[in-house]
Order: structure tokens, then C-alpha cells, then sequence
């Protein structure tokens, strides 16, 4: 049986007065793609502040790796993190990006390299160490970024809608590679997305629309349990709410 | 602890990596004070008549008693500048990149305040040695003693400024803290006029310098670059290095670093 790395229980939300997360609970399995997928405003990014102690918890619980959000010392060691918005330093080089990262988790220059060679060799990105990254195209940048998180070789990664604003193929390359990684059982991902065409049926999904989620297990099972055609019409279908719009 | 070292250098490299990449940020950092003392501390000269005030044991000219106010002058506004800088990154959103680090926070924090006032003080000394160069009666062991001193007070405003970007939302707030902050606190001290010349004139005006943090900052410079030490001075500077850091540290608590977007 595999072990949880990330459990969320009855976990809610709210920014002033106002409820954005209403008793959330999910939990992701080692070596599992997670797929939370939902519109725009339904409370992704809450969820991923929250996870990434950018909010802090109100109520409910959140694990990650067995420890409590509360000590983040020991539950952050271990995660990786791939932002919404670009977060690289454009005036400095890849590298120098890499080295900056490595060194917020406590690891020194050579160690950091050390740690994504294969990475730095599978993404084409070893000629571009030295390339500033203002140079660098939309694409290649996600991929410092992808590279970037997993130094340390974390056990957890998070993506907050990491293939926004990137074209076709260089959004399944990046799905591809991390789902490879995934088989491979080196890592587990927590994927949050509102775009339909990134979620596969063997993809464990939980659906979250305005702060409730509406439904977990795999994307196969979801659309059988619902007697749908395919997972736009079963969103459809639970959120009266058309996706496509 | 070896993390925290690591951490701790890769904080302090990428400050300087910025600071050498931005030469204009050195030079109009170094010209702002210097048009000071080259052209506004000439005019002055012969319209203020200085006492004798301690640290100084004789006559001092104008631009020997202005240095120090523009010592802290490069610190106030180099730390003002940072805040500009975290301002950006958490709009851009790469300050998040320091904030989700697994390491604790206020030691993150710290290092930031730290690796901006090496590249102050840098700036700092670098103006000194411009002023020695120039005539200005100082020392250079003075000037060395003066290192740490400049250091120490530079976290402080860094501190401050780090807290005031914990509140501001927009970049565009920051003209409001040019004029409500920066101005108010290097006027009403003791940079540009010794505290007993505003006594004389205002005893409101002067009892407002006597809690600014700036007057004592200017003041630790002052005293260390003629060879004294006031411990007075230093209680209070150490004091308002406490109250600075506990609000840097609690602007910067997980709820406040996201408001509802």
C-alpha cells in the first residue's frame, strides 16, 4: 500500500467575511498525478497559498510527508514548487537562478547542480546555463522553472497552472516529462489546472468549483460515476456551468 | 547550520550580483549625497554657525558636520530602494521564491536586511573616502571604525523599509512613502542641523527628532567617525534594531503576505 505525502482535512478558507474553501479534504498517494482542476475563482490558488504557507491555515488540517503544515521547517523540506507567475530573476543567468534556489534550501552551488544534472540534460538545458534569462523564450523558461523545483529531488511537486500562456507542445512536453517521472516512481505531483486537455483518465482528479470540491477519484471513474461522454461533459454536469464558455 | 550558511551566501549573492549589474543604482546613490555636500553644504556654510557639540572638540566646518546625515542619507534611501525591490518581486512574484524556502522565515528575512546593507554600506564608504579625498577633516580610522557601525544601522532602516513594503500593495504607494517617510525622517533629525539649532527654534519640532531613529543613526556615525562612543546612543540604536526587526518579521507572518487577489 502506498504511503500519503500530502492530506488535506476539512480544510476552509475565507478572506475577510467572505468563504473561498468550504471544508476541503482530499489526499494525494506517493508516486500518484494529482490532478485539481476548476475554473478560474473556484479556489485553486488558495488551496496552493495555503499549501505553500503563503496563506496561513484558518481551519482544517494540511500534511505534507507526515508533518503538519504548522512545521513547515520539516513539511517544505521536502516539496517543490512551480508558480503561476514567472518567478525568475531576468537579469540573472540560469545558473545563477539555479544557485539562488539551491541555496533557500540550504544546499551549496555544487550541490545544487549535482542535484538536476539528469534534469539540466533531459529539458536541453545545459547550453543555457549561462544565458540570462530575459533571453530565453516562454518555454524555456517553465522548463528553468520545472528544473528549478526539483533540485534537492523533492518528494512532492506543485504546480499552480505551470502551461499558462505556453503553446501546445510545449505544454505537453512539460506534462509528459513529469508524468515520466511519475511512472518512474521518483516523484508525486499535485498538477492544479482549469485547462480539460491535461487531464488523463488514469489521472487521480478531485474537481474543486466555487470552494467545494464536488468530486475525487480517477478521471475514468469520475466519468463513469456520473454516466457522462468524457470529463467537459461531467463538469458540466455537476456544476451546471459550462467550462467552455 | 551548514544550511543556514548556505542560505545565508546565496541571499547575500544575489544582492550583490544585482548591485554590480546596476551600476546607475551605484552612481546616483553616491551623486545624491555628494550634490550635497559639493553644493549644499557650501551654500550653507556661511549661514550656520556651528558650536562646539560633542563628538567634535573644536570649530567644525559645515560639510564636516553634514558627512555623517549623508552617510545616513545613502543608508535611508538604499533601504528605501530595497523595499522598492521587494515591492516588485512580490508583484512579480519571485519574493514567494524566498517565502516558501523550508528554512525559517525570519532568518530569510534577516539575511535579505543583511545582504542589503553590505551593498549600503559599500555605497557608505565609498562616499566617505570621496569626502576625505575632498577635505573634509575625518580619518580613516575613523572610517574603518565606522564599518560596522554603518552595518549595524543600515539593517535597521532596512528593517523599517522591509515592514513598510509588508503594508504596501502597489508599487504606485511608494511616491507616498518618499514623502510621507523618507523626507520627514531625514529632515527631522539631526542629518542636516544639530538638534539644539532646532530647539531653538521649535520646541515641538525638536521633541519629534528626539524619537526619530534617524537622529540616533546619524548620531552612532558621527560619534564613531571621531573616535567616541555615546552608550546612550547605542542603547537607544539597539532598541529601535529590536523594534525593527519584530516588524519586519511580523509584516512578513504567513496571513499577511497575500491579500486577497
Amino acid at each position: 500500500m502506498k504511503n500519503t505525502i500530502l492530506e488535506l482535512e476539512n480544510v476552509s478558507h475565507k478572506y475577510d467575511k467572505e468563504l473561498v474553501l468550504n471544508d476541503i479534504s482530499f489526499s494525494i498517494e506517493e508516486a500518484s498525478f494529482f490532478v485539481l482542476l476548476g475554473l478560474n475563482g473556484a479556489g485553486k490558488s488558495t488551496i496552493f497559498s495555503l499549501l505553500t504557507r503563503l496563506l496561513s491555515l484558518q481551519s482544517g488540517s494540511i500534511k505534507i510527508n507526515g508533518y503538519t503544515i504548522q512545521n513547515y521547517t520539516k513539511a517544505l523540506k521536502d516539496i517543490g514548487i512551480v508558480f503561476q507567475e514567472p518567478t525568475l530573476d531576468l537579469d540573472l543567468t540560469v545558473r545563477q537562478n539555479l544557485y539562488y534556489y539551491g541555496a533557500l534550501k540550504g544546499l551549496s552551488f555544487k550541490e545544487t547542480l549535482a542535484s538536476i544534472k539528469d534534469e539540466l540534460t533531459n529539458l536541453d538545458l545545459n547550453e543555457k546555463l549561462d544565458t540570462k534569462v530575459q533571453k530565453l523564450n516562454g518555454g524555456h523558461r517553465r522548463r528553468v522553472e520545472i528544473v528549478r523545483s526539483l533540485i534537492n529531488k523533492p518528494k512532492l511537486l506543485l504546480l499552480d497552472e505551470a502551461t499558462v500562456g505556453l503553446d501546445l507542445k510545449s505544454r505537453f512536453d512539460i506534462l509528459d516529462y513529469l508524468r515520466h517521472k511519475v511512472q518512474k516512481g521518483e516523484i508525486s505531483v499535485l498538477w492544479i489546472t482549469h485547462l480539460f486537455d491535461e487531464v488523463q483518465e488514469s489521472d487521480s482528479l478531485a474537481i474543486i468549483h466555487k470552494g467545494e470540491i464536488l468530486a475525487t477519484g480517477t478521471a475514468e471513474e469520475i466519468i463513469a460515476k456520473h454516466k457522462q461522454a468524457d470529463l467537459t461533459e461531467t463538469f458540466k454536469y455537476l456544476t451546471m456551468e459550462n467550462p467552455d464558455a | 547550520m551548514r544550511k543556514y550558511f548556505y542560505c545565508a551566501k546565496g541571499i547575500i549573492y544575489k544582492e550583490l550580483l544585482r548591485f554590480l549589474k546596476e551600476k546607475s543604482r551605484f552612481f546616483s546613490a553616491l551623486v545624491r549625497p555628494l550634490l550635497w555636500l559639493f553644493i549644499f553644504s557650501a551654500g550653507f556654510t556661511s549661514a550656520l554657525g556651528l558650536a562646539i557639540i560633542p563628538p567634535y572638540e573644536s570649530y567644525i566646518t559645515y560639510e564636516t558636520y553634514i558627512v555623517p546625515g549623508l552617510v545616513g542619507m545613502i543608508l535611508l534611501f538604499n533601504g528605501m530602494q530595497s523595499s522598492l525591490t521587494m515591492i516588485i518581486d512580490k508583484e512579480m512574484g519571485s519574493m514567494k521564491i524566498l517565502l516558501t524556502s523550508y528554512i525559517n522565515r525570519n532568518f530569510l528575512l534577516f539575511c535579505k536586511m543583511f545582504a542589503t546593507a553590505i551593498v549600503s554600506t559599500i555605497q557608505a564608504i565609498t562616499f566617505l573616502v570621496v569626502a576625505y579625498l575632498y577635505g573634509v577633516e575625518l580619518s580613516i580610522i575613523g572610517i574603518l571604525l565606522t564599518i560596522p557601525v554603518i552595518l549595524f544601522t543600515s539593517i535597521i532602516l532596512n528593517a523599517f523599509a522591509l515592514f513598510i513594503s509588508s503594508v504596501i500593495k502597489q508599487l504606485e504607494n511608494f511616491a507616498a512613502i518618499m514623502n510621507f517617510v523618507i523626507f520627514p525622517m531625514f529632515f527631522l533629525s539631526s542629518a542636516l542641523y544639530p538638534l539644539w539649532k532646532i530647539k531653538d527654534s521649535s520646541i515641538f519640532l525638536y521633541t519629534v527628532c528626539s524619537f526619530n531613529p534617524f537622529t540616533y543613526i546619524v548620531e552612532s556615525i558621527r560619534f564613531t567617525l571621531y573616535l567616541k562612543f555615546d552608550p546612550f546612543n547605542f542603547y537607544i540604536i539597539f532598541f529601535y534594531f529590536i523594534v525593527a526587526l519584530s516588524l519586519a518579521f511580523m509584516g512578513y507572518k504567513a496571513k499577511k503576505v497575500l491579500k486577497k487577489s
